[in-house]
């Protein structure tokens, strides 16, 4: 028997998966930075991971001939530091007869945003730390990691304002919706915001983020921990409302940002969340961006705006007729 | 005895969408039943379902129809190429002359390049870019002899690379020029290197033998199921098959290519240059402001900076979404900044006569109208002459090209030309006319009389400088174009009078008598102004 095009084609839209697990999670390790922990240990949430440095520089120190690049080397004692000041650092380098070290001044320790193994430290690359917990997963994450409360201050389609965020959030990590402005963000930093979760953000509103925070952290006291999670990409669109489910069912609970893989953690197995509906398909862009309905099959080549003639879908949007979309704009979830 | 398959699955799994095409014989003879593309990731199998359903339903009576039905597809040939995520090359140099001239190499390859020298760089960042792990090869050069300004900072460079090599034991180094023979390096690296020996390869000084250099390079990406590397092998076949010079032109997600081929000559191989540079990405991966610059350039609408770089972001982050409307000409702007760049990396190849055929390929035109792609090859790749234009439509040329017997890829490719080659038109650019003079957009100084005769008909109209027309020309139509301008222009040589052969396509014939290489106003509004007047010809007229 012949299928009809109504029976296939649902598997040719693209797969998003909204929640993961386990997680192997990636926190990067710069020359200079001492990682605190070992491979096979056991983390809990909060431990420290790292001994992060503000500013980081090339030592030059004597150092022992035999020793290996990437070892730690710790000044001896009772011998006054060298030129650059430096009592530790990792070995970079040995040209001349001394080793070049990179060292820096000490920050705020990275901390674990969720409990499990480390499973590898690489200086001056980076470590991983292995989790069985679940996780809400993003498109990229700014800033770092982050642990926090989670808090939704608005709709999963609007824009919150920098009035909008007040005192009462700080510690928290806040679902912001669709959009948000580098001005609200370094209000909710400076009010003490643990994290914001955002369905697109924009180049420019990056490059203030980075840049407010490049800023931050090169000041004596630093900042604590801070990590901007952005769901979809750079144009600020709608949640997906499988997503927003599961960030709803997360309402008040511990959960940590982590960059790479861009995600949420949710490190709290007893929490219950929600699956998507599978015939549920997102169209992500064109005039219907952020609009969602039910599959109807595959509606073949169809000529869009551009004159640009696209493998289509047909997409039913509550009780209207089903209208095409091309394949390339829909998303189904999991 | 197992009976010669009748049906075969063409698969180009790229990194933002993957393609089946789907062929069956018909007589003796291969055809393209239909193709399919869609986000990379989803299934080979789920799409080969959906057009075999198709091509059962259209071909009742097709010879490969028990081959066809659902459980038989597991069991389909299948002529497979992919592409493999882009490895990161580190170049390391003593000084940033020597950097520059290592770069300019490299970027005529497939790797993404990185360049810190100790110039620029102090040595613990440098450690920091040697040691991250998207790094998959250093390339440690300098001067043979080094240069003064290069002398002071060998034996750290040689000490730096040496350290980083015992770090890593799986990084391949690269060791260019002086640094080879420093005791620094062999002192850093010690008498027992950790990894494969093999992963250490001594290349010559950049400047004296680019072309062994960027031989090294190639060498450590060579994948023969990479389509994109084998597209010179494929337009190798195709100059042969056609006897014909070919230049193909390829822009996918992680890299483009530029190659021109040409047929053996008395019964001997045909041969091929070829460059595969990941600068011809349809998007880099961090667009910076150079890249929303060179978009920008060839964009009509009115984004402006911040927005255009939202727009590239969500472009290299979901590549395959958004191809209608603003989207469409946003992606054939930035296939067109890939083009341009892909063009100045090539200037040797720019510098050869016009080819016979021009093919494009690639992903980012996998979406476009045909006129608009004819339109992107006519602004970028620019020289003299009249050229046929094709357009790998199904996305078959780089599964094709990873058939390493000659012979076979030739009878394959020679029962597809017609299904895997959609032909655009012929155009024909000239050279020496001038520009028209900015702001004036209808300039009608008269160039010259154009005749078109097509069977026993022909068709006449003057020719204004600076113009761009579109003439219709149906795909398979064969006519012959006389043209008799006012004053000597460039057409390979200097002449007043050109009598060529042209062909028809979706795009019909595109006379091109904008100057070469194509000088756009650099005022802003100008330069849309002239875009949009060449484009509206391109697109579809309900979307100006």
């Amino acid at each position: 028997m012949i299928p009809a095009d109504g029976s296939l084609g649902f598997e040719l839209v693209r797969l998003r998966r909204v929640v993961t697990s386990p997680i192997v999670a990636r926190f990067r390790l710069r020359p200079g930075e001492r990682a605190l922990v070992a491979p096979g240990e056991a983390v809990v949430r909060g431990a420290p991971l790292v001994e992060r440095i503000r500013e980081p520089r090339t030592g030059v120190v004597d150092g022992p001939a035999g020793a290996e690049p990437g070892a730690w080397w710790v000044a001896p004692p009772g011998r006054r530091r060298s030129a650059v000041g430096a009592a530790s650092g990792e070995l970079l380098f040995r040209s001349g007869g001394r080793w070049r070290i990179g060292v820096g001044d000490p920050a705020e320790p990275l901390e674990a945003p969720f409990g499990g193994i480390v499973r590898e430290v690489v200086p001056g690359s980076g470590l991983t730390v292995e989790t069985p917990a679940r996780a809400l997963l993003g498109a990229d994450v700014l800033t770092g990691s982050s642990i926090g409360r989670l808090h939704r201050i608005g709709p999963g389609d609007g824009q919150i304002r920098a009035s909008e965020i007040d005192v009462g959030v700080a510690g928290m990590i806040l679902v912001v919706g669709s959009h948000i402005d580098a001005e609200a963000i370094t209000r909710a930093r400076a009010l003490g915001v643990r994290g914001i979760v955002v369905g697109g953000l924009g180049v420019k509103e990056r490059r203030e983020v980075l840049a407010s925070e490049r800023r931050g952290q090169a000041g004596v006291h630093g900042l604590p921990p801070f990590a901007v999670l952005v769901l979809d990409g750079a144009i600020g669109r709608p949640i997906a409302t499988p997503v927003l489910d599961v960030l709803d069912a997360l309402e008040g609970r511990l959960v940590g940002i982590v960059e790479d893989p861009a995600c949420l953690v949710i490190d709290d197995p007893d929490v219950e969340l929600p699956t998507p509906r599978a015939d549920l398909v997102r169209i992500a862009a064109g005039p219907l961006a952020g609009a969602e309905g039910t599959w109807e099959g595959l509606a073949g080549p169809h000529r869009f705006a551009g004159g640009v003639a696209l493998e289509a879908g047909l997409v039913r949007l509550g009780n209207r007729p089903a209208v095409p979309v091309p394949l390339g704009d829909l998303e189904r979830f999991i | 005895m197992t009976p010669a398959p009748n049906v075969l699955a063409i698969v180009d799994a790229g990194r933002a969408t993957t393609s089946v095409g789907l062929l069956a014989r018909v007589g003796d003879q291969w055809r393209l039943l239909g193709s399919l593309a869609a986000p990379a990731g989803t299934s080979e199998e789920d799409l080969l379902a959906v057009l075999a359903a198709r091509a059962l339903r259209a071909g009742e009576g097709l010879a490969a129809q028990a081959e066809l039905v659902p459980g038989a597809l597991d069991a389909m040939p299948r002529l497979s190429a992919r592409s493999r995520a882009p490895r990161t090359l580190l170049i390391l140099a003593a000084s940033r002359r020597a950097a520059g001239d290592l770069s300019a190499v490299a970027l005529r390859t497939g790797w993404r390049v990185e360049v810190a020298s100790t110039e620029s760089h102090d040595p613990r960042e440098m450690s920091e870019l040697v040691l991250r792990r998207d790094v998959g090869a250093v390339l440690i050069g300098a001067g043979d002899p080094a240069g003064p300004d290069e002398r002071s900072a060998l034996d750290d460079l040689a000490a730096l690379g040496g350290a980083a090599a015992r770090r890593r034991p799986e990084l391949h180094v690269l060791l260019g020029g002086a640094i080879r023979g420093r005791r620094a390096w062999f002192d850093a690296l010690g008498e027992d290197p950790p990894g494969d020996p093999a992963r250490f390869h001594e290349v010559p000084a950049a400047r004296r033998a680019e072309t062994r250099v960027r031989e090294a390079l190639e060498r450590l990406l060579d994948d023969p199921a990479d389509g994109r590397q084998r597209l010179g092998a494929t337009a190798e076949t195709l100059a042969d098959l056609l006897d014909r010079r070919v230049e193909l032109v390829e822009v996918g997600f992680e890299g483009g290519t530029r190659v021109i081929a040409e047929p053996g000559v008395a019964g001997g191989d045909p041969s091929s240059e070829a460059i595969v540079t990941a600068e011809g990405a349809l998007v880099p991966p961090e667009p910076n402001e150079e890249t929303v610059d060179s978009v920008l350039a060839w964009t009509t609408g009115s984004l402006d900076r911040h927005r255009m770089g939202d727009r590239l972001r969500d472009l290299r982050g979901r590549p395959w979404v958004d191809a209608t409307g603003d989207g469409a000409r946003l992606r054939l702007a930035a296939a067109s900044a890939a083009l341009a760049r892909i063009a100045a990396l090539t200037p040797e190849l720019s510098r050869q006569p016009t080819p016979d055929v021009t093919v494009v390929a690639g992903g980012a035109f996998a979406t476009a109208p045909p006129a608009a792609i004819a339109l992107a090859v006519a602004d970028t790749i620019r020289r003299p002459g009249v050229s046929q234009l094709a357009w790998d439509h199904a996305r078959l040329l780089g599964p094709i090209g990873t058939i390493e017997d000659p012979a076979e890829r030739g009878a394959l490719l020679r029962d597809l030309l017609s299904d895997a080659l959609v032909p655009l038109g012929s155009v024909v650019v000239t050279g020496g006319l001038g520009a028209r003079r900015p702001g004036r957009v209808r300039d009608r100084s008269r160039a010259g009389r154009f005749e078109l005769s097509v069977g026993g008909s022909s068709t006449s109209r003057d020719l204004a400088v600076g113009e761009l027309a579109f003439i219709d020309l149906v795909p398979g139509a064969r006519a012959e174009a006389r043209i008799a301008f006012s004053e000597p222009v460039r057409f390979g040589r200097r002449m007043r009078h050109v009598t060529v052969a042209v062909t028809g396509g979706l795009a019909g014939l595109i006379l091109d008598l904008r100057d070469v290489p194509l000088r756009l106003p650099e005022r802003r509004d100008r330069r849309r102004t002239l875009l949009a007047d060449w484009s509206a010809q391109a697109w579809p007229r309900d979307e100006r």
